[in-house]
Formats: C-alpha cells, sequence, structure tokens
C-alpha cells in the first residue's frame, strides 16, 4: 500500500467514522435500527456541495448539511413515534424519499466542487501535502464530536437517552418522555451522518446520489469493529472505539483490495465489506480455536 | 393522597377477546395509609395500579393525586407524582446501566433533565449513603452493572430509587413475586420500614393473603373489577387468612380452592 493510499484509508476512515458515530447512537444507545443514513449521508454533501457551487460559505454550507441531516432523522422519528410504523420500516421509508430529494436538491445526479473554496481551503498550501491535511483536519472535527457526544451521553439528558433506548419502560416510569428523547436521538445521530456527507463532498471534491448506497453497512461494521476490539463500559472508550474501528475497517479494506495476489478489483468493494461485517458478526459468537490449546485439560484443573 | 372515582376500564372493546376489568371502582387513600390490594387473576388488580400510573388509558371515571386531576396525564407527567416497583425484578432498572446511573435516572424524576453531569461526586456520595441502609454492601459496587445484581437486591435497590426524588406515593405491583420466600420476607420489611420512615402513601398489590393482612393499614379485595372489600383498623385486625378466605368465596358465590390464592 502507498503511502497516499494509507493516508487516504485513514481520511476516509475519519470521515465515516462520523457515520459510526451516529450508528451507534442509533442502533446502540436508542436501539433504533435506522437505515435513514443511506439517505442523509448524501443528503448531508448534496446540500453543502449545491450551496458551495453557488457561492455559499463553507462553513454554513457545511452547517446546513448537517442540519438537513438532523430534520431526515426527525422525520423518521415521527414516522415510528407519531404514527406507529416500525422503526426499521419507517426509515426505509424516509431513505427511499431522499433519493428523490438528494436529486432535486442538486438538480443533477452529482455536483462537483473543483476550483470551489471548501473548508479546507484555509489550511492547504501551508508547506503540508493536500494528502496530509485532510486526514488532519477531519480528524481534529472528529476527535472534538467524539469529546462532546461523550459529554452528552453522560449528561442526565442523555443518560435518560440511554434508558429510553434501555428499558424504556423504566425510564417512562421514572419520568422520561421517550418519544421526546427518540426525536432528539434521532436527529442527533443523522445530524452526524449529514456532517459526515458534508465532509466527504469537501474531502472528495463531489457529491453523487449513489453515494449513499451500503452508508449503513460501513457505520454498523465499523461500530461492531470497534467494540469488539475494545470492549469497555466507559461512554468515551465506547465512542473511541466507533473512531478506531471505522480506520480500522478502511485500512482492512484498502490492505484487501491493494493485495495483488487476491486479485481484487476497486468494484469489489461491496462484496469484501459485506464479508467483512459477516466475519466481524460471526466472529465473537465462536470461540477461538486456540483457547483449546492454552488452557489446562480438566482433570488437572479440579486437582 | 390518591382517590379513584367511578373507574371503568375495557381491553378490547368490540372485539371477542373483550374483557371488562375495572367496572366502577371507587377508592380514597388517604396521605399516609398503607393499602393492599389482593384478589385472583383478572380482578383488575394490575389495572388498577397501572391507572393511576397512565400506563393504562381510562374509559370513565376519574383519577386525582393529591387533589389534582391526573385523568389525562401521559405516564411520565405521572411519575413526578408517583413511584412505582414493577412485579419483574428486570423491568424497574436497567441492567446494562451501573447502579449508580439507574438512581441518577431516579434521583431527576420529576425534574429537568439537563446537560449537566449525570453523576457528580456529590450525588455519588448521597447515592452511598442512602444504599448503604439496604445493609446488602452495594455501598462498594455503585459502578457495577445492575444486571450482575440478584433479584432480591434489584428490587430493593428498585424501592430506594423510588425514594430517591421525595415521592409520596409508592405504588409496588406484586414486587416480591418473583422471589424467593425468605428474600421476599427482606423486600416486604424494607418496604414496611420505608414507608414508615418516608410516610409514605402506598398501595401494594399482592397475591398473598397473608402479606395483605401483615403488611399495611388497610386491604382491599377486588373481584371482578369490583371492590368487594375494604376493611381497616379494628376490623381488619381481628381477620386472618381463613376469614378473607370465607369472604372471598361467599363473594364469588361458590368454593374457592384454599390454596389457589396462597400460592402464587
Amino acid at each position: 500500500m502507498s503511502q497516499i493510499a494509507f493516508l487516504g484509508a485513514i481520511e476516509i476512515g475519519l470521515v465515516y467514522s462520523l457515520v459510526a458515530l451516529g450508528v451507534f447512537l442509533s442502533f446502540r444507545v436508542l436501539n433504533f435500527p435506522d437505515l435513514t443514513v443511506d439517505g442523509s449521508f448524501p443528503l448531508g454533501a448534496a446540500v453543502t456541495a449545491t450551496l458551495i457551487v453557488n457561492g455559499q460559505d463553507p462553513w454554513l454550507a457545511t452547517l446546513l448539511g448537517t442540519v438537513a441531516g438532523a430534520i431526515a432523522g426527525v422525520v423518521t422519528a415521527a414516522l415510528n413515534v407519531r404514527f406507529r410504523i416500525l422503526h426499521l420500516l419507517a426509515s426505509i421509508l424516509t431513505m427511499i424519499a431522499l433519493f428523490s430529494i438528494n436529486l432535486r436538491v442538486m438538480g443533477r445526479p452529482n455536483v462537483a466542487l473543483i476550483s470551489q473554496e471548501t473548508v479546507l481551503t484555509p489550511f492547504l498550501g501551508h508547506g503540508l501535502s493536500q494528502a496530509m491535511v485532510k486526514p488532519i483536519f477531519v480528524g481534529v472535527i472528529v476527535l472534538v464530536v467524539a469529546f462532546l457526544l461523550s459529554r452528552f451521553l453522560t449528561s442526565e439528558f442523555g443518560l435518560a437517552m440511554r434508558a429510553t433506548g434501555a428499558n424504556a419502560r423504566m425510564a417512562r416510569a421514572q419520568g422520561i418522555s421517550t418519544n421526546q428523547h427518540t426525536y432528539v436521538g434521532m436527529a442527533l445521530s443523522n445530524a452526524l451522518v449529514g456532517l459526515a456527507g458534508a465532509l466527504f463532498a469537501q474531502t472528495n471534491g463531489f457529491a453523487d446520489v449513489t453515494v449513499g448506497v451500503g452508508t449503513i453497512v460501513v457505520g454498523l461494521a465499523a461500530v461492531i469493529l470497534g467494540e469488539t476490539l475494545i470492549r469497555s463500559r466507559s461512554i468515551l472508550v465506547m465512542v473511541l472505539a466507533c473512531i478506531v474501528g471505522s480506520v480500522l475497517y478502511r485500512l482492512a479494506i484498502q490492505l484487501a483490495l491493494s493485495a495483488d495476489f487476491l486479485g481484487l478489483k476497486a468494484s469489489d468493494l461491496n462484496l469484501v465489506t459485506a464479508v467483512l461485517v459477516a466475519i466481524a458478526l460471526i466472529l465473537p459468537g465462536v470461540g477461538n480455536p486456540l483457547a483449546r490449546f492454552l488452557k489446562r485439560p480438566s482433570g488437572e484443573a479440579t486437582r | 393522597m390518591i382517590s379513584v372515582r367511578n373507574l371503568y376500564v375495557t381491553f378490547g372493546r368490540g372485539t371477542p377477546l373483550e374483557t371488562r376489568a375495572l367496572r366502577g371502582v371507587d377508592i380514597e387513600i388517604p396521605q399516609g395509609q398503607f393499602v393492599t390490594v389482593i384478589g385472583s387473576n383478572g380482578a383488575g388488580k394490575s389495572t388498577l395500579l397501572n391507572t393511576i400510573t397512565g400506563d393504562v388509558p381510562v374509559e370513565k371515571g376519574q383519577v386525582t393525586i393529591d387533589g389534582i386531576d391526573v385523568t389525562r396525564w401521559p405516564a411520565p407527567k405521572r411519575a413526578g407524582l408517583v413511584a412505582r416497583v414493577f412485579q419483574d425484578p428486570m423491568a424497574g432498572t436497567c441492567e446494562g446501566l451501573s447502579i449508580e446511573e439507574n438512581m441518577a435516572l431516579a434521583h431527576s424524576r420529576g425534574g429537568r433533565r439537563g446537560l449537566g453531569a449525570a453523576i457528580t461526586s456529590d450525588r455519588r456520595s448521597l447515592f452511598r449513603d442512602h444504599i448503604r441502609q439496604l445493609g446488602l454492601g452495594l455501598e462498594d459496587r455503585l459502578g457495577d452493572r445492575m444486571g450482575l445484581l440478584s433479584g432480591g437486591q434489584r428490587q430493593a435497590v428498585s424501592l430506594l430509587m423510588a425514594t430517591l426524588a421525595g415521592m409520596k406515593i409508592l405504588l409496588l405491583d406484586e414486587h416480591t413475586a418473583a422471589l424467593d420466600p425468605k428474600t421476599a420476607d427482606f423486600v416486604l420489611n424494607l418496604t414496611r420500614r420505608i414507608v414508615a420512615e418516608h410516610g409514605l402513601t402506598a398501595l401494594m398489590v399482592t397475591h398473598s393473603m397473608r402479606h395483605a393482612l401483615d403488611y399495611g393499614d388497610r386491604t382491599v379485595m377486588l373481584h371482578e373489577g369490583r371492590v368487594v372489600l375494604d376493611v381497616a383498623g379494628a376490623e381488619r385486625d381481628g381477620l386472618d387468612v381463613p376469614d378473607l378466605l370465607a369472604m372471598f368465596s361467599r363473594v364469588r358465590g361458590e368454593e374457592l380452592a384454599d390454596d389457589s390464592l396462597l400460592l402464587g
């Protein structure tokens, strides 16, 4: 793997770690399997890219891309909480609707950001190569978000949100409005995904309607990989594990694709992703085959 | 103070499974009274409790708590006035959260939940002082997951949690039914102590006639959604389980298998 490919993998891993944090919020904290992300990721990208192309300030564009993601989350939450549609189905409905909305936002299937000013522009041309600046810039944003998110989840409001996902009946008995916490949690989750989309458009120089396909799988892969590798009950560590999982996942993909003897092509990405996620899901349930040799024979243990 | 007037609840109205759970229940519970509620399966005991907490909507009638008409209040809003302990030890606490996090959830009951830290050192020492009173050695395990505790320990912590935010009304839904007899006695004695110490108004649903007479100041018997017995004071002191059984069979108009209510 070349240095450029390595830095590229880290950069994209960091961008998608925001998706992982969003998925962590919905799947793990709220216990709400949310597929909206496949739509809110390109929505964030589309809104931000379109605004930038139309001459808006890139920071404002990024903020509005994030807000757009939050609104998508609220729509899914409303379909589930207000209209009692099964959470999975509610999120699929939003996701499908967003495909058309993203096309409307951009007015065409993709928008290129070639010479436009982005949030990255002020940091370029100070000696560091673009390949170095991008992962550092995204990394700083991700760390700030991770710190704020873990602070939020250990606050009274965040604790109530965790109770909402863990035991809704108990939460209501403790005076927690589970509906309100579902709305806020879903908005926050998809805001993070929208932010990821906004950063994706600016680091990669384009927004495309198809860019969201499989976002949920990538996010879930990062969360599962992170919590398999780093087991902790500390919220901050759990949040950081999602980021580590996301970066490692991208490195694993990059490694698989650049290993010539495997003969994989870039178009095999989705297959590799699915196989990796399946392995990550299967592994924790399977005993370590080496454990048998490491343990003492049972006869000795009783002596 | 709890006041329930002319309460009607029907489940599955208009379907073949229509169940008239409550058919005009009237109960007034003054401040500081400890009422036990008995009745056979389907008598409406749990439904009565759930209408007070707001978990079951009322069809007709009125629920008043401390003089406030709460009939149309949703459950989370009523939680600011009443605390409850569930029958299932798993239901009343979050097993994935730590003991102190569960206590923090209960501590903010009825208040605003803001962005301040849920666990502060002040709170932790407050929780430690409270949990020490249980005498279960849990004061050194505040950071442990709730799921590591036994059913009895969880019910004891649930009881403690019910008092943390200074609630004056405690509802107990067969909270010892899932425990072994010895643990059940421990939790019941703890209940009696906590109710007395905090001067709580309490409503305890139980399947055991023994417990119904041994604990509390007043006993109410429900049958088919109606109050069929309501005794307190000297009249209640003179009662024993066989008397209660006799009354019960009289209202049912049939002989009752002795142990069907005692066991369970």
